[in-house]
């Protein structure tokens, strides 16, 4: 099972996922998250981009999908080529 | 992270200088508004530009709101803005950042954690800082933007920042904290989470502040005024049925370690309040 980026043009920035992946690593803060909110320049001024690292599939990821207010993850069958190898 | 202290940022904007000093005696203002504005009496005939957080940011839900304090004109406004500079902040280590004197060309203050960097107008502030944990406030023509979308009302941020000769304020924070009650902290943050059909905005799919599911319309323009206690946490003002609760307040400052007691709570309004007549 691995967690996915599915409609990254949903996110709204909060960050939410971060924090969530942060605490799962039972810390609170930014540096070292296997989750990075980008910002950049989109239709409303801002834009975002969902970065994932790949260690991520080692967490819940199903809490990670639902704590998303709107929806930006899905959780694919297929497994990562980092569990393959 | 201090638990009985306040960790001030001070820079010299004149002399482009920066020092760090931690204040015992300013814990009672407990953070945002109370912290500005103490701050303010202590510095205040410098001009200074006071950016503060309260104990909650970056920790709890809704705690989304950076407090602003400045001097304008003769009158102490108070303003916040949503975004991500509270959660930024909160993980450089610093309670408060304030701004004293002016610049003698336009400057652009990069800051990591307790860290500062004078940079001349002309850097590009795709430049600065570290993505993903970095917050940029830059004067834009005539408003004053954070990540180019949030705002603070009116235009005393815009007032000083030209004032003072200040471009931009980029600031990352890369500290990482672990509660000592962990399982407590993420049951309360899920506790606090779950309730955000209390808060008094709608869901809608805007840029959102950190640690907020909202995406509410209401965040991009900020706060002025209201709730001396919500403003010294600093929450959002929409959240404050959840956070004019003092026994919320006191299970999230108890779970994080602070010792505040009940009697501080309490005595902070008439604290502000003496501080503001001080002031006037």
């Amino acid at each position: 099972m691995i967690l996915k980026v599915t409609f990254p043009n949903k996110c709204i920035g909060c960050e939410l996922c971060v924090l969530e992946a942060q605490r799962q690593l039972q810390k609170v803060g930014f540096e070292g998250s296997l989750i990075r909110v980008l910002r950049g320049r989109g239709d409303k001024g801002i834009g975002f981009s969902v970065e994932l690292d790949p260690r991520i599939n080692k967490l819940d990821i199903k809490k990670l999908q639902t704590i998303c207010p709107t929806g930006v993850f899905t959780i694919s069958e297929e497994d990562s080529d980092e569990f393959n190898q | 992270m201090n638990l009985t202290s306040k960790k001030i940022l001070l820079i010299d904007l004149e002399k482009l200088t920066y020092e760090v000093k931690s204040y015992t005696e300013l814990q009672r203002y407990v953070g945002g508004v109370g912290l500005g504005l103490k701050l303010m009496d202590m510095f205040g005939e410098k001009d200074p530009l006071i950016i503060s957080i309260g104990p909650l940011n970056g920790f709890f839900p809704y705690a989304s709101k950076t407090s602003i304090v400045v001097n304008d004109g003769g009158v102490i406004e108070d303003f916040y803005i949503g975004g991500t500079m509270a959660a930024r902040m909160r993980f450089t280590g610093i309670d408060s950042i304030v701004l004293n004197n002016t610049a003698e060309s336009e400057t652009i203050l990069e800051i990591l954690n307790s860290d500062v960097s004078f940079k001349r107008g002309e850097t590009s502030s795709g430049s600065l800082g570290l993505p993903g944990r970095r917050s940029i406030l830059s004067l834009d023509e005539s408003k004053a933007l954070l990540d180019s979308y949030f705002t603070t009302p009116e235009y005393f941020l815009e007032n000083k920042f030209a004032k003072k000769n200040i471009k931009t304020i980029s600031l990352t924070g890369t500290e990482v904290v672990s509660p000592l009650l962990m399982e407590k902290y993420q049951n309360l943050y899920h506790t606090l989470l779950a309730r955000k059909h209390e808060l008094s905005v709608n869901e809608s799919s805007q840029p959102s502040c950190v640690n907020c599911p909202m995406g509410c319309e209401r965040s991009k323009t900020g706060e002025l005024g209201g709730n001396v206690l919500i403003h010294s946490l600093v929450a959002c003002q929409y959240a404050e049925k959840i956070y004019s609760d003092v026994g919320i307040i006191f299970s999230c400052l108890n779970i994080l370690g602070y010792d505040y007691t009940h009697e501080d709570i309490e005595n902070l309004p008439g604290l502000i309040e003496e501080t503001l007549k001080k002031l006037s």
